[in-house]
């Protein structure tokens, strides 16, 4: 099969040359990657019209049977991490690197070649020229000007030829002088360029894009994300990791919160949310920080977000006497009654805050709700002990975000180097002039392979300039 | 009424004033009427810079103290703006009054929409905890400055597909705008995309969640990335090369107005 047409790319002559060649040739191709970014296009729109990570009754809520079927069969209730995806990316990398290494080696084979002066035809047919004739010179300017062009030359020039055409020709390699670097000089002429940085343009792009790939798949392959919830003054040192188990990540070291704080606008919306955390290495604080959004803690390469928050119920309970507090979940027992706190609401059928309590009858369980606002049921007697809900506290609690991400450095220079090779490649233009003493003067010819329209503007200058000087 | 409202509703109708000016121009067909054109729309970028300065001033007389790009009905303005601007950066090859004409449209309808339509809320908002970041306005700005070289790829991308003699600019011509508007715009998109990265870093700890904005943005950068490429390593030329940098736009529009109204995700302007 021959694949390739085109005669930018590598191996041009595709069916003669075998199987592997074509395949090689296939691989490294335009064709391959409208093929492979289209795919990878329209993988990523399932993602975003199909709900990802849900459970198995969401997504038979809103599909068939079938259909939910042949979505987890496909992996689009996951779309970014199947399966599919990775081998797209894959094969995307793979086309990028072939395509761009092999496009890399023709370009140094190209750039060590010597510069070369093309003859005078080849000039005069450029679209771009224009003749000095120095024989028409003011003999009056030469000696001022051979001065200045003795000094100016000695590195630059050893031209033969006559006064007036060395005259000619340090003037204008001086007039281009400050934007034009002299590449290759022979007796006859030079080669002057200028933006052949931008030529580089493409190559930083491509493999900028090749490294933030490698930064994005060492983030995956050795960080982690998880979370953590603290209330006030509690500590943790392990992170829980989401998934269908959860799994506990040790830090190597523990997080602390010493406060939580949120705040709010006059009209009532959320202003900023504050936790100030210590971080506990060895058994010693070695840092504190108001963690907020926007302005994460960085401590050993662990990095701790403000995600969110909430609320606990604490409840003060007064047993036999006693004051005793106790959270959701929490047990207690007395006596013979053992009792469980099952969970707390706000408002129980309107009658104010309220807390079911759990409690063995006689071996059988029983419930009986607290509620704080309604006197007869404030205090009750449960297997003959008296209990009465003194009061409701709320805590907040601070949800904290906690990524590990060796990778996101790699990510962040492919970043910085792909902005700066798309504003070489894409504002910075290579244009090529060349100087030569022609039969009927000194001819000064350019050619430019993008921005043509400009540096024909800008070659209409240097050639205004020049004859301004000849007057 | 506040100063910086009574202004943006000036700049609304300076918008509908250049379109009538580009009708004058086409029924008389005297240069001058462009010059006079172009310097309305100096004018217009002027009111409506200050409209914006004035909005933000604005907000710190009301305590909430933030640059006004935090709303849809910001970003609509933000957006009118930025076409602006992408129209005087590219006057020099924009010489072809039916582009500045449909650009005007393009600006007056996003006023309009900003100032008309019952579902934008139109007052100063405050800050949300996530988008109290100096990423913010480097976010916004680069985005919507890619956005508008988008609209003007597309237009040209559209004329390419219309013949009318004397109006249509040639062939050869929208080609080239088409592709000058997509280098501006395609660093842009890129430096968008990459700051919306960095901000997500520090705002949720994951630079990239495959939020549905964040996709479609992708997706959007990928249809460029593919009209590069077409253009310059496969030669595409005419019609073909118009629809991918209409697809483009599609997916622009998508990105910008179709991710709020018809998926969700983490960006504050789903409402
Ligand atoms: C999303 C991925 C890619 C991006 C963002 C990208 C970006 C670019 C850009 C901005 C240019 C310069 C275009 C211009 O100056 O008009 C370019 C050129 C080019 N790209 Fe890519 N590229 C990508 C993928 C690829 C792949 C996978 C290949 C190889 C199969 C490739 C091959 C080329 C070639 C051959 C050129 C032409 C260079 C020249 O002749 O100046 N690109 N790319």
């Amino acid at each position: 099969m021959s694949v390739i047409k085109n005669k930018f790319e590598g191996a041009d002559k595709g069916s003669s040359q075998g199987l592997s060649h074509s395949i090689y040739s296939f691989l490294a191709s335009i064709r391959f990657t409208v093929l492979l970014l289209s795919m990878i296009a329209v993988g990523s729109i399932f993602g975003t019209v199909i709900k990802q990570g849900g459970s198995a009754e969401e997504y038979l809520s809103l599909y068939s049977e079938n259909t939910y079927r042949l979505i987890t069969l496909l992996g689009l209730d996951d779309a970014y991490h199947s399966l599919w995806f990775y081998g797209l990316i894959m094969l995307f990398v793979v086309n990028l690197s072939l395509c761009t290494m092999g496009r890399f080696s023709r370009f140094i084979k190209d750039s060590k070649r010597r510069p070369h002066l093309p003859d005078e035809r080849t000039l005069l047919d450029m679209e771009m020229h224009f003749e000095m004739d120095f024989k028409a010179q003011d003999e009056m300017n030469y000696p001022a000007a051979s001065h200045e062009v003795s000094k100016a030359g000695q590195n630059r020039e050893n031209l033969l030829g006559t006064n007036s055409e060395v005259w000619t020709r340090g003037a204008i390699m001086r007039s281009l002088e400050g934007t034009y670097r002299c590449v290759y000089k022979e007796t006859e002429g030079a080669v002057l360029e200028k933006g052949s940085l931008s030529r580089y343009g493409v190559f930083v792009i491509h493999a900028s894009i090749i490294l933030i790939l490698t930064g994005g798949f060492a983030g995956t392959m050795l960080g982690y994300k998880g979370y953590m919830v603290l209330r006030k003054g509690e500590s943790k040192d392990q992170a829980l990791i989401r998934g269908a188990q959860e799994k506990a990540q040790p830090l190597g070291f523990a997080l602390k919160c010493k406060d939580f704080k949120v705040t709010f606008y006059p009209g009532g919306e959320p202003k900023d949310y504050v936790s100030t955390v210590e971080v506990i290495d060895n058994g010693r604080v070695v840092l504190e920080k108001k963690i907020r959004v926007n302005d994460p803690l960085s401590y050993k390469g662990i990095h701790v977000y403000q995600a969110s928050y909430g609320k606990t119920p604490t409840f003060l309970f007064n047993i036999d006497g006693e004051n005793v507090t106790l959270k959701e979940q929490d047990t207690y027992s007395k006596g013979d009654l053992l009792l469980m706190v099952v969970r707390f609401e706000n408002t129980v059928h309107n009658f104010g805050p309220g807390v079911l309590i759990a409690y063995l009858d006689n071996g059988e369980p029983k419930t009986s709700w607290f509620l704080r606002d309604v006197e007869r049921l404030r205090g009750k007697q449960l297997q003959g002990v008296n209990i009465r809900l003194e009061e409701i506290k709320e805590d907040l609690y601070t949800g904290l975000e906690i990524s590990r991400d060796p990778g996101v450095w790699i990510v962040w220079t492919g970043f910085a180097m792909i902005l700066f090779g798309l504003y070489i490649n894409f504002f910075m233009y290579h244009r090529k002039i060349y100087v030569r003493k022609g039969s009927k003067g000194i001819i000064v010819a350019g050619t430019a392979l993008k921005g043509r329209d400009a540096f024909k503007q800008e070659f209409a200058k240097i050639k205004g300039n020049l004859n301004g000087m000849e007057r | 009424m506040a100063w910086n409202d009574r202004i943006l509703g000036i700049v609304t109708l300076l918008y509908l004033f250049l379109f009538f000016i580009h009708i004058l121009y086409f029924a008389l067909r005297k240069e001058q009427i462009m010059k006079f054109m172009w310097v309305t729309l100096y004018v217009t970028l002027g009111l409506h810079t200050l409209g914006l300065l004035l909005r933000w001033v604005e907000s710190y007389k009301l305590g909430l103290g933030h640059a006004p790009l935090s709303n849809f009905y910001e970003s609509l303005i933000v957006y009118g703006w930025s076409v602006s601007i992408i129209l005087i950066v590219m006057k020099r090859h924009l010489s072809f009054p039916i582009i500045t004409l449909i650009a005007s449209l393009i600006s007056l309808f996003l006023m309009g929409y900003a100032s008309l339509s019952p579902s934008v809320q139109r007052h100063i908002q405050p800050l949300i905890p996530a988008l109290q970041s100096n990423w913010l306005h480097i976010h916004v700005i680069t985005c919507f400055m890619a956005y508008a070289s988008f609209v003007i790829s597309f237009i040209a991308g559209l004329l390419y597909l219309v013949t009318w003699k004397g109006i249509i600019p040639p062939r050869d011509t929208l080609d080239e705008i088409n592709y000058r508007s997509i280098i501006v715009g395609f660093p842009l998109l890129s430096a968008g995309i990459l700051t919306g990265a960095v901000w997500a870093h520090y705002a949720w700890g994951s630079y990239w969640s495959w939020d549905p904005k964040e996709t479609w943005s992708l997706i959007t950068w990928i249809i460029y990335a593919l009209y590069l490429h077409a253009r310059l390593v496969k030669g595409w030329k005419g019609k073909k090369i118009a629809l991918v940098s209409i697809l483009g736009f599609l997916s622009v529009i998508f990105t910008y107005f179709g991710v709020n109204f018809i998926l969700s995700g983490l960006h504050s302007y789903a409402t």
